[in-house]
């Protein structure tokens, strides 16, 4: 016999994975709406940001059912303690993807030095990440988790060798400052982006695995004797 | 209102000079699950029992204001008690089977009511088990002692017999207080599966059992209706300090 429970957290999941593809979805429009300039892409990524707020609303108070009414334990006290952080972590990434928009919006034409930023590159691999946080999740793979989590520090090196690109664009021409800037925004929230992917993955190992691997080893956090005799 | 079952205003209910319920109004809704809820002594149990008259007999009863089920007074004068309690089951706390055959425990209250064909018996000793999913541990073990049962079964087998009227309404005063946790889950799947075509109300001691199983919960205090929510509501954010503070053990 079906638990009330199960289906209640089938529910939680089902949500969730919703809002992964929307939010997926708007990663993808606003980096072509940078990459093909395209206004109407843009303003379709800043409406439906709405629905993404709606999934958030709608999680948390599934979730803070879940806590209230069946107090889980083990595997399914992992899972809504997630789910919660997740949710946040979708939330924030469809925000990103406005405000990517929003930068879009500004830019004037495509500028000359667009080609020197691989861009479309370094996008291709934030949305992977974001895509292999969500299977991971979908999937309970937490190999795929500690992928992603290796991705961030290419995504990280990658931006800042941008950043010094832009620099330079910037220094070559005060024409450049402008679009430079917007784009160096956009990267800024590329790199963002790809922080809660990290977030995602971090937290389908904790669901998997029971262990927590967003600081360092949990034995070393711990090991201090000052703050364990606090707890 | 139509999806109103059980509906009582102004109830009191006195034992001697002891006050045990204060002028309780409440709408319990059909084909729901009903929780009632609060510390010992504050009328839970006498409310339940209220309901299917079960108190008549006790020591210097007295009542005051309306119950009615399905709009029918139940205290009115030319209401037959029995036919009562066919409408409204009851399941206690403790298994009360008698110490007689499964079967013949099945069939008990069948028989009282003049069905004496064995195959319509057959068929109420079948439907009400499977109704309390019972009828797969006990279709083989029908000519055994009821008591010989383990105690969860026991239970559910009492979920059974009372089912075996064809109730409209259970009323059941703490049905797993008694039980391991495997047969505690299997009671609360059996309630939430059985709400489908009986409206129930469940005395409970276990909030997080009130919060798990019901749609609605009623918390009771010193004899009154403190607070009566969709149990989300209460278990989320209830209205009443007095409410809050038991659910979250701050109570005294």
């Amino acid at each position: 016999m079906e638990r009330p429970f199960d289906k209640q957290i089938d529910r939680l999941k089902v949500k969730l994975i919703k809002m992964c593809s929307l939010v997926d979805e708007q990663v993808e429009f606003a980096i072509r709406s940078v990459d093909e300039k395209n206004i109407s892409l843009a303003d379709l990524v800043i409406e439906r940001d709405l629905k993404v707020d709606k999934y958030d609303t709608k999680i948390e108070r599934i979730c803070q059912k879940l806590f209230a009414l069946n107090q889980p334990v083990a595997m399914d006290l992992r899972l809504v303690m997630s789910a919660l952080k997740i949710n946040s972590n979708l939330e924030r990434i469809g925000d990103l993807a406005v405000n990517i928009s929003r930068f879009a919006k500004e830019l004037p034409a495509k500028p000359g030095f667009y080609s020197r930023l691989h861009f479309m590159e370094i996008a291709f691999l934030t949305r992977e990440m974001i895509k292999n946080a969500i299977d991971a999740f979908i999937g309970g793979d937490s190999d795929l988790a500690r992928r992603v989590l290796a991705s961030d520090d290419k995504l990280d090196n990658m931006v800042h060798e941008t950043s010094q690109t832009l620099i330079e664009i910037m220094k070559e021409d005060q024409n450049n400052i402008e679009p430079a800037l917007k784009f160096y925004s956009i990267f800024q929230e590329l790199e963002r982006l790809g922080d809660h992917a990290t977030n995602i993955s971090e937290e389908v190992y904790f669901i998997v695995k029971a262990r927590s691997i967003k600081h360092r080893d949990e034995d070393d956090l711990f090991r201090d004797h000052d703050f364990n005799s606090e707890s | 209102m139509k999806d109103v079952k059980i509906y009582t205003e102004n109830l009191s209910v006195f034992f001697d000079y002891i006050q045990a319920l204060n002028n309780v109004s409440i709408q319990i809704k059909a084909n729901r699950v009903t929780s009632i809820i609060g510390p010992s002594g504050c009328g839970k149990t006498s409310f339940l029992r209220t309901l299917n008259r079960m108190n008549d007999l006790m020591h210097g009863f007295k009542m005051k204001g309306e119950v009615k089920i399905d709009g029918v007074d139940i205290y009115d004068d030319n209401i037959d008690v029995v036919n009562l309690r066919k409408l409204v089951g009851m399941v206690f706390q403790k298994s009360n089977l008698f110490p007689k055959s499964v079967y013949e425990n099945l069939i008990f209250a069948p028989k009282l009511n003049n069905i004496k064909d064995k195959n319509k018996l057959d068929e109420i000793v079948e439907r009400s088990c499977t109704q309390a999913s019972i009828w797969d541990e006990i279709k083989d073990r029908l000519n055994d002692n009821a008591l010989n049962l383990s105690a969860g079964q026991q239970q559910r087998l009492c979920i059974a017999r009372a089912l075996s009227v064809n109730p409209d309404v259970l009323l059941m005063d703490e049905p797993a207080s008694a039980l391991d946790p495997i047969s505690t889950s299997r009671i609360e799947e059996l309630i939430f599966e059985l709400k489908k075509d009986y409206t129930i109300l469940v005395v409970t001691h276990n909030m997080q059992q009130a919060a798990r199983i019901s749609d609605f919960t009623a918390f009771f205090y010193l004899g009154q209706l403190v607070e009566f929510e969709k149990t989300t509501k209460i278990f989320t954010n209830p209205s009443n300090k007095q409410t809050e503070d038991y659910i979250t053990g701050r109570f005294g």
